[in-house]
């Protein structure tokens, strides 16, 4: 008897423990929440002295709800994943490729059948909130909802008072085509207890006003670091390295902490001003790919005291202290003759396809847009955005006079492309890349 | 909008959007037919000409970016001695088939003569690669380019 309690007590001794090192593990991979950086004090909306950090900005107050909910909806840019390439604004189908396959965004537009129509104010909180459908299927967090949790009831109301405006459009996305054990939904509700805090924006109170609105604006509509945070083993954000780039849809989002070789550290406020609003900073690049898009669909949207106010909240983002490449702001030489050649191959193909808009120096005759000199892509010796742009083109909407740049996927082989990526990161960054025709067919397939 | 931009010497107002490509002005709004429409997307080279004496495809340059920048077109180039000596040796070689790119051979070719007096093949590689001929002249204007070279030596 005495053995027998002793096992007992041991067995139950060491599924307590095991539980406390299972909790612990998954207290520890969960981390930090976005803005625990501060060590700030967070209140209630109602309880911050300074003023509502939510909401549209104060000049648009007095705006119909449509308007509000429309400025709302383009600062949290539904409508970038919510629309298939060439397809109806808002009406679902653009493909999350995947490394476990392929998902597709949902109809937005207010179908009852197809889109979100028969959503009540309710169901509709549950899906931006806790990302749950109007069926009670879990939403996989594709749809940023541990970001959206953080919109105010008021504000997620107005986008979809907002959405609810729009023509319905009748279209059914592709099926998903997940694989085990992605493909369990049911799933998602245990994910969403550990990593999504189901909480909306509390101010932080040893932080401005304006720091607080652009932080609003920064984790709860545009949902930044949704791109450019690193994620953990349950990919969820890791705010241990909050804002420190990472790989997304075959592109690499960059460092936007303050580091100040890597992020945004050495740049003025007027840099990140201008790289949000216009998408170009003078010698440091154009926003081009996921982030063009958000900067045409969404920043270039935003008022200039809400682009301010995002820019005071990114200053405060501690540096990410990520071991990435220097930067190379001076300009190559004039003459194709001087500068480094990592390839001649990848020069053929320069002088014939790129060099007419880009120039040997990398500084654009033709437009600032299309200027290398300084850019972070080149910069970047894994070059996975330079690929992912001489594959896809670049095509900016706005401002209007910016320049697009075709496409080269299918006039160039992988080799011709590992080439030219090569000798352009060479030329015109401070490392060179070492790309190979198997590394851009791997990223073809990742687009 | 309307801009005035200094055109082969001289100053030409026009109205036209900013986001219009030079392109379009020069031969639309003020009838330089010269320059030529190629591929639209700074792919061929047809449609060079010079903006401040540099070899710019005029197809994706919009004219709100250029202001006060002077722009030279075949039109204009013959009134440089450089384009001058290029033109005679285009057609001392007979160098020109069909013709269409050959607007914007010409002005690669003399604004390369500008800023290398000597170029060697790599060199002419280097400013040609991006001007497309579709009946192959590249032979020719490559010896014409060394021709017009060898002129200005002398």
């Amino acid at each position: 008897m005495v053995v027998r309690a002793v096992v007992v007590r041991s067995v139950i001794g060491a599924a307590i423990a095991g539980a406390v090192v299972a909790l612990g593990a998954v207290w520890y991979v969960r981390g930090p929440g976005p803005l625990a950086f501060t060590g700030g004090k967070n209140v209630a909306v109602a309880d911050y002295k300074e003023g509502d950090p939510t909401g549209v900005p104060a000049d648009m107050r007095q705006a119909s709800l449509l308007e509000r909910g429309k400025y709302l909806a383009e600062a949290a840019d539904c409508v970038v994943c919510h629309t298939a390439p060439g397809g109806r604004k808002y009406a679902g189908g653009f493909a999350f490729k995947l490394p476990f396959g392929t998902m597709y965004s949902t109809n937005i537009t207010p179908d009852s059948e197809t889109g979100i129509g028969k959503y009540t104010d309710q169901e509709f909180l549950d899906a931006m909130h806790r990302g749950v459908r109007r069926d009670g299927a879990r939403l996989y967090p594709a749809m940023p909802y541990t970001s959206y949790t953080f919109v105010t009831d008021a504000d997620a109301l107005a986008i979809k008072a907002y959405l609810f405006s729009l023509v319905p459009v009748r279209a059914v996305p592709p099926a998903n085509s997940l694989m085990f054990p992605f493909n369990q939904r049911w799933a998602m509700a245990f994910w969403s207890v550990v990593f999504n805090p189901d909480t909306r924006f509390r101010p932080d109170t040893s932080q401005s006003l304006k720091w607080n609105r652009g932080a609003y604006l920064a984790e709860a509509l545009a949902h930044c670091g949704e791109c450019h945070t690193p994620r953990n083993i349950g990919f969820a954000l890791d705010n241990r390295k909050k804002f420190a780039g990472a790989p997304v849809a075959g592109w690499h989002a960059s460092d936007i902490s303050s580091d100040r070789t890597t992020g945004l550290g050495g740049w003025t406020d007027d840099d990140i001003a201008s790289y949000l609003s216009v998408g170009h900073v003078s010698g440091r690049g154009t926003a081009s790919g996921p982030m063009g898009e958000a900067v045409d669909h969404s920043f270039s949207k935003m008022t200039k005291t809400d682009i301010d106010a995002m820019v005071t909240f990114l200053r405060s983002v501690p540096p990410a202290t990520s071991s990435g490449p220097s930067l190379k702001s001076a300009p190559a030489p004039l003459s194709h003759t001087d500068g480094a050649t990592a390839s001649l191959l990848g020069k053929k193909v320069f002088e014939g396809a790129c060099v007419s808009c880009h120039g040997w120096s990398g500084e654009s005759a033709v437009s600032k847009f299309a200027t290398l000199t300084g850019s972070s892509a080149v910069n970047d010796p894994s070059a996975v955005n330079v690929v992912q742009i001489v594959i896809s083109g670049t095509r900016r909407l706005t401002p209007s006079s910016a320049l697009s740049m075709p496409s080269f996927g299918h006039a160039f082989s992988d080799d011709e492309i590992a080439a030219v990526v090569n000798y352009v990161t060479a030329r015109f960054g401070a490392k060179g890349s070492s790309l190979t025709a198997r590394d851009i067919a791997d990223l073809r397939a990742q687009n | 909008m309307a801009t005035t931009l200094n055109i082969n010497g001289q100053e030409r107002s026009f109205e036209a959007p900013h986001e219009m490509p030079l392109l379009w002005v020069l031969r639309d709004i003020l009838g330089f037919t010269g320059t030529k429409f190629g591929c639209g997307m700074a792919q061929c080279g047809a449609c060079t000409v010079h903006v401040d004496g540099k070899p710019v495809r005029s197809c994706v340059l919009p004219v709100g970016n250029l202001q006060s920048r002077s722009i030279t077109t075949i039109e204009g180039i013959a009134a440089t001695p450089v384009g001058a000596r290029v033109q005679k040796a285009w057609l001392d070689l007979e160098v020109v088939q069909c013709g269409y790119c050959q607007s914007g051979q010409v002005m690669s070719a003399a604004a390369l003569l500008v800023s290398t007096p000597d170029p060697d093949d790599s060199d002419i590689d280097a400013a040609m690669a991006g001007n497309i001929c579709r009946c192959g002249t590249y032979v020719r204007i490559r010896a014409a380019i060394k021709q017009a070279a060898a002129a200005q030596k002398a």
